[in-house]
């Protein structure tokens, strides 16, 4: 590492006023890239065995039996793979329930803030009305505000307006989250698509609402993929509110149900390492599916870290 | 939108008056109405799922309110039982640790995965998607899986050091004292730095390739274009995802909640799970645990506020 380094600094040295000639300028730089390159690898690969061992550790573990997991036969490897603790999760625990419920709970939010916030961006991205920056730092505002200061009072609502332990409350109480960040992310969408085309689709006889529907929402087809993974997997992963309004399995998502399994105090880490990992599919499948628009979507602003 | 001449254009006196159908249909579709209109859902939910529960939240704060009963004011009862509270205390510090740590940590390795995926590499684009995955993760089932990592009798960590002879007796990564801080921002960071990366790696990638190859020629050094070209250039990428991390960091409760549920001895006791305990812990104590939040709230809100302005200049509002 040094002798390179010292070789790009005494390069540099030669530099002043002749830099067009130093052939030893290019060399030390291609050298010096070159080393950059090595360390990239060596880093790469720790980053690499940092993200994959616990991964590697939960999947092992759901493949062992029981005297694997525990004790002195305890193994690294699985001697005897064995799918037992996937199905002693379908067989044994309301899995299946969490499950349904999750899926409901994400699709039926997914749904209603994808319209609630398609109206909502385009009024900030395209009419002109008196309080629309207010309307949109709103947005954004309410966005930010963690749910952790909120569910104490929200507690009370849902006990109040008796939607506790129901899908219908997780539902709403999701809306609180996903409708002032989707409408934000889609009002940059909007914004881009170009004014043109939608003033010739009001002069061939659209008015707002036809426009919105048969011109920009199509244009910002990419965006409204972006914004269903970005709530869908926001209701899925979705812990606090879900663990605060239930309190028994008729409408535990699978968060807050696994969460549950471990506080019962059984110990059994074979199916929840099973359950674990068949639980962390969806959103993963979805965002390598999904990741080059993710990614951009991301970097239009803030999403939940 | 159009402003109207002064010009009066005369109006065939033939064209028939609109009818009622036809003038409600006009005002429905004035931009002003319509605005409201397709606003008004969106206004429901934060005012209904945001504003409300926080104004209440802020009333709880004055009042002995148990759940299911109506609160009973108290004054400032709550705010002066919490600061004469070592746990609260506590509680505050570990708060400022776990956040700054977490961040700074989260910051660091971003930002060399960063500049890792941003070299050329065979295959680099998967890479990239795998060292990403840990943020699409429910974040659950990382604390999950990490709780069985660091578990005591058989856990992966415990379980090679024994292996290799590192160690005698087990190590108790979550209920040590001096460990369960440390262990918990193990994974705050594991989960965490996809995050930064993600951010980072789209800042570097829009930095003109121009800008490195002018500095090569007038013969800047790596570390100088670094230094002088990359840093500047991503510093409002910095900003940004430093604020929300830290936003997001100190007010999120799954890690600790089942990792360490604040323990041992509230080593681990950060504000949100300290909230969640006294108001839903068995107790019941729904003003404490609101007054546990909204003293984060003035910390916090300088952020959001901060952080609101910066997300609508970049949508140009």
């Amino acid at each position: 590492m040094t002798p390179s380094m010292t070789t790009s600094r005494r390069a540099l040295q030669t530099i002043p006023g002749q830099w067009g000639k130093s052939k030893k300028v290019t060399l030390s730089m291609t050298s010096s890239r070159r080393m950059l390159k090595g360390l990239g690898n060596v880093v790469l690969v720790l980053m690499l065995l940092w993200t994959a061992i616990p991964f590697y550790w939960m999947i092992a573990t759901s493949l062992k039996h029981d005297k694997e997991i525990y004790g002195y036969e305890a193994t690294l490897i699985p001697q005897q793979p064995t799918l037992d603790n996937y199905a002693t999760v379908f067989r044994e625990t309301p899995y299946l329930l969490f499950m349904r419920n999750s899926i409901v709970v994400a699709v039926s939010s997914t749904v209603l803030s994808m319209i609630i916030a398609c109206l909502g961006a385009y009024a900030i991205a395209r009419l002109n009305f008196p309080g629309r920056a207010f309307l949109a730092r709103s947005l954004v505002f309410t966005y930010l505000v963690p749910t952790s200061l909120l569910f104490i009072p929200m507690f009370a609502l849902m006990s109040a307006l008796r939607l506790t332990d129901s899908l219908h409350g997780l539902t709403i109480a999701y809306l609180g989250f996903d409708v002032p960040f989707c409408t934000w992310l889609l009002m940059g969408y909007f914004k881009s698509v170009p004014v043109e085309l939608e003033e010739a689709a009001l002069v061939d006889g659209c008015n707002r609402v036809t426009a919105l529907v048969r011109v920009v929402l199509p244009l910002a087809l990419p965006a409204l993929v972006v914004v269903t993974f970005f709530s869908f997997t926001h209701a899925w992963n979705e812990f606090l509110y879900a663990h605060v309004f239930t309190s028994t399995n008729s409408a535990r998502t699978v968060t807050t149900g696994l969460a549950n399994f471990m506080s019962q105090d059984v110990f059994f880490w074979g199916p929840l390492m099973a359950s674990t990992i068949m639980s962390a599919l969806p959103p993963v499948v979805m965002f390598l599916v999904l990741q080059r628009w993710v990614v951009q979507g991301l970097t239009l602003g803030g999403v939940k870290g | 939108m159009a402003t109207s001449a002064p010009v009066s254009i005369p109006i065939p006196s033939s064209r028939p008056a609109l009818s009622w159908k036809d003038r409600v249909q006009r005002f429905l579709l004035l931009d002003s109405t319509l605005g409201y209109l397709f606003l008004l859902p969106a206004l429901l939910v934060i005012v209904g799922l945001v504003a409300y529960p926080f104004v209440s939240a802020i009333i709880m704060t004055f009042q002995a309110k148990t759940a299911g009963a109506p609160g009973r004011f108290i004054g400032l009862g709550n705010y002066r039982e919490l600061l004469a509270s070592e746990q609260f205390l506590r509680t505050v510090y570990n708060t400022v640790v776990y956040t700054a740590v977490g961040v700074g940590v989260k910051f660091c390795l971003g930002l060399s995965m960063a500049l890792v995926l941003n070299q050329e590499r065979f295959c680099n684009n998967l890479f990239r998607s795998f060292l990403l995955i840990p943020w699409a993760i429910p974040t659950v089932m990382s604390a999950l899986n990490w709780r069985w990592i660091f578990d005591d009798a058989s856990g992966l960590i415990n379980n090679v050091l024994v292996r290799l002879n590192l160690i005698e007796e087990t190590i108790s990564w979550l209920s040590n004292p001096h460990l369960a801080m440390l262990s918990v921002l193990t994974v705050v960071v594991w989960q965490g730095t996809p995050f930064f990366t993600m951010s980072f790696l789209a800042g570097l990638q829009s930095i003109p390739k121009e800008l490195y190859e002018a500095a090569e020629i007038d013969g800047a050094s790596v570390l100088q274009q670094f230094r002088f070209i990359t840093l500047p250039r991503l510093q409002p990428v910095f900003i940004t995802a430093v604020m929300l991390s830290a936003i997001l960091t100190s007010a999120s409760i799954q890690f600790v909640y089942i990792l360490t549920n604040g323990g041992p001895s509230d080593r681990t006791m950060i504000f949100p799970v300290l909230s969640y305990n006294l108001a839903l812990g068995g107790a019941q104590r729904l003003g404490m645990g609101a007054t546990v939040s909204l003293f984060f709230f003035p910390v916090l809100v300088v952020f959001i506020i901060f952080l609101t302005r910066r997300m609508l200049r970049e949508k140009g509002e």
